[in-house]
């Protein structure tokens, strides 16, 4: 659960995906680059903690990777109760990994946290060539089932940032208000993911 | 952080023989006391005493005692008294119901067959994170689970485990180009240690930490692991050959000859001092029935070693022999004094010819240790008063650190000697000892 006190946030995320999706090189690109003074992160090898400074707070990510493997699917559920946001990983040159997200975001949006800020990564946006997954066909699905999506790098660290910075900005300020969050800012992004996909 | 933790409960009780917090002792004295009146239901048991830590955060907050005091001061002696009052209502809150004992008796009952035949190959193990000294050290460290008393200290024996199986994964990160797996490599690692370790109570320790660690600390890093434990344990519990990368008939087929094969030591183990039991069966079901398969057409069973070349020994060959060793001669020493002192004509008190037979020593290391442990603790705080309690005595963190200390330096040597020495050593030692 996000917890407030003195403007700062604690947020627990979990990370979804298809086994070699990339979940826990995406986090490592986020949690070794941020520098925010007198926090501490922690750089596990499956678990990390990381602070970013958005506009009005200071948010603090824990965050929980989850083993991929279909053999472990049914284990997720101890992992995502009560987390705030979720990132859905999947590899976009792995059209099975697209499907293995889709199957995440469906039993989030059946048994977790209806509060719960979703993203759905399409991750390793820098292999153009062996693309299976187009960025619209994603694009529709998010917007469809009321999450936000990004094309990502862990090898060029495109949108790695932006990701985790769009969700400290999306999770609830105050813990029962807002539960309309998924769907505002929805074109930010957008725009971002062409931009991204376009240059790599 | 977490190391100073003797010299904080010391602190903590030091507090409560002032005479200024007569107050708090009174009401943690009653708190204790109401809970004998109750029935035992975990549920409610838990909340209880979450409740009564919270009430008596606000108390300690309030107190003269503490006026000025800092959070982390404020945290230590919360640390303080629920080691104080876990360590009071442990028979009480331990393992209490039924159904614990027997899920407990399940997964351990599971575990040891799997034992017999489960390779890390079967969870998809990448090699490079077969690391046979950090699991070791990873196994020990779970084992101790059950050695203590106070949940704190539990949630720390799984926070060692799992930092051992955190830093393989990062050397394995470092050093070889295998792409880190996050999660995809921590759970099947975590898996398969917790099947080699089979640590005792399992079910019953995890619930325990769950309903009584305070619950502002089974927040983050150690509330990630300990999901884990909590996930491995559910995973090994439905585990069928559909969760394994098995054959579904040889999965089949490996668990009923495991089944056998345990029903058949069982009745070895009421056959007591069968000698060829004492030395390969007794003290190592689970692997007896590998030994077995591979000895019996040679006609090798009882004596597994006695043709083994130094360079077919591994690690673990080294460590079960050097086991066996330390079984043989603490058996062979008190034979010897039984002999002699029967042989003598002179009218002494004959000792008692050592309990050190087989089915005793297979575990009897592990559990005189943990029984060390248990000791330390308990009889430090059952049925005695603040007043009485002396700083020494409290000192189960640096024990604990020791043992890891103690632990890694082991599997150092039995890597820095190499098997051959490490064999020559324990024949020459053995030799020794029989002259």
């Amino acid at each position: 659960m996000a917890t407030t006190g003195n403007k700062s946030i604690n947020a627990k995320l979990v990370l979804l995906g298809d086994v070699g999706a990339g979940k826990s090189s995406l986090v490592l690109r986020f949690v070794k680059g941020q520098f925010v003074e007198f926090q501490e992160s922690t750089i596990g090898a499956a678990f990390f903690s990381q602070t970013l400074a958005v506009n009005d707070a200071t948010v603090k990510f824990e965050i929980w990777d989850t083993a991929g493997q279909e053999r472990y699917h049914s284990l997720a559920p101890m992992y995502y109760r009560g987390a705030a946001a979720a990132i859905i990983v999947y590899d976009i040159s792995n059209q099975a990994s697209f499907e293995r997200a889709k199957k995440w975001v469906q039993e989030l949006q059946a048994q977790g946290n209806p509060n719960m800020v979703m993203a759905l990564a399409g991750n390793k946006a820098d292999l153009v060539d062996a693309r299976k997954v187009t960025a619209e066909e994603a694009q529709v699905y998010a917007q469809e089932n009321g999450l936000f999506f990004m094309e990502t790098s862990a090898k060029t660290a495109a949108n790695v940032n932006d990701i985790f910075f769009e969700i400290a900005k999306r999770l609830p300020r105050v813990q029962p208000a807002q539960n309309s969050s998924g769907m505002v800012l929805m074109d930010r992004p957008v725009e971002r993911t062409a931009a991204a996909s376009c240059c790599s | 952080m977490e190391n100073s933790s003797s010299v904080t409960f010391y602190d903590f009780l030091d507090k409560m023989r002032n005479p200024s917090s007569l107050d708090l002792v009174r009401s943690i004295k009653s708190f204790i006391v109401s809970f004998s009146f109750h029935a035992a239901n975990p549920e409610n048991n838990g909340k209880r005493v979450q409740e009564f830590f919270s009430t008596m955060e606000a108390a300690i907050i309030d107190h003269p005692l503490w006026a000025d005091a800092s959070d982390e001061e404020i945290d230590r002696a919360m640390e303080g008294l629920e080691k104080y009052v876990m360590t009071k209502l442990f028979a009480r809150t331990f393992a209490v119901s039924p159904e614990d004992a027997m899920i407990d008796q399940e997964i351990s009952e599971k575990i040891c067959l799997l034992q017999t035949f489960l390779r890390p190959e079967h969870l998809d193990i990448p090699a490079v994170l077969r690391n046979e000294s950090s699991w070791l050290l990873a196994e020990k460290e779970l084992q101790k689970i059950n050695a203590f008393k106070t949940p704190r200290e539990k949630l720390l024996c799984i926070m060692s485990c799992c930092r051992v199986i955190n830093n393989l994964l990062l050397n394995a990160s470092l050093s070889e180009d295998h792409v880190p797996g996050g999660a995809d490599d921590f759970l099947p690692v975590l898996i398969y240690i917790t099947i080699k370790a089979n640590p005792p109570r399992l079910h019953s320790n995890l619930r325990f930490i769950q309903l009584y660690r305070r619950q502002e600390k089974l927040i983050s890093e150690a509330a990630y692991y300990f999901t884990n434990l909590i996930s491995a344990k559910s995973f090994i519990m439905d585990l069928s050959a559909k969760s394994v990368s098995m054959d579904e008939m040889e999965f089949e087929k490996s668990m009923e000859a495991a089944r056998q094969a345990n029903n058949s030591s069982q009745v070895e183990h009421s056959l007591a001092l069968d000698e060829a039991s004492m030395l390969g069966e007794h003290a190592y079901p689970a692997t007896a029935t590998t030994i077995e398969t591979e000895t019996t057409t040679s006609g090798r069973l009882n004596y597994p070693y006695m043709e083994a070349e130094p360079g077919e020994l591994t690690v673990e060959d080294v460590e079960r022999l050097l086991k066996l060793y330390k079984d043989v001669v603490t058996k062979y020493t008190s034979l010897c004094k039984t002999v002699r002192y029967l042989s003598m004509p002179r009218m002494g008190v004959i000792p008692p010819p050592s309990r050190g037979t087989g089915a005793l020593s297979s575990q009897s290391e592990e559990t005189s240790a943990n029984a060390s442990h248990q000791a330390n603790s308990s009889s430090i705080l059952e049925g005695t008063d603040f007043l009485s309690l002396e700083p020494q005595e409290t000192s189960e963190d640096v024990h604990h650190k020791g043992e890891v200390q103690r632990s890694e330096n082991c599997t150092k040597e039995v890597h820095k000697l190499g098997v051959d020495e490490m064999e020559a050593k324990i024949v020459k030692g053995f030799q020794q000892n029989t002259d």
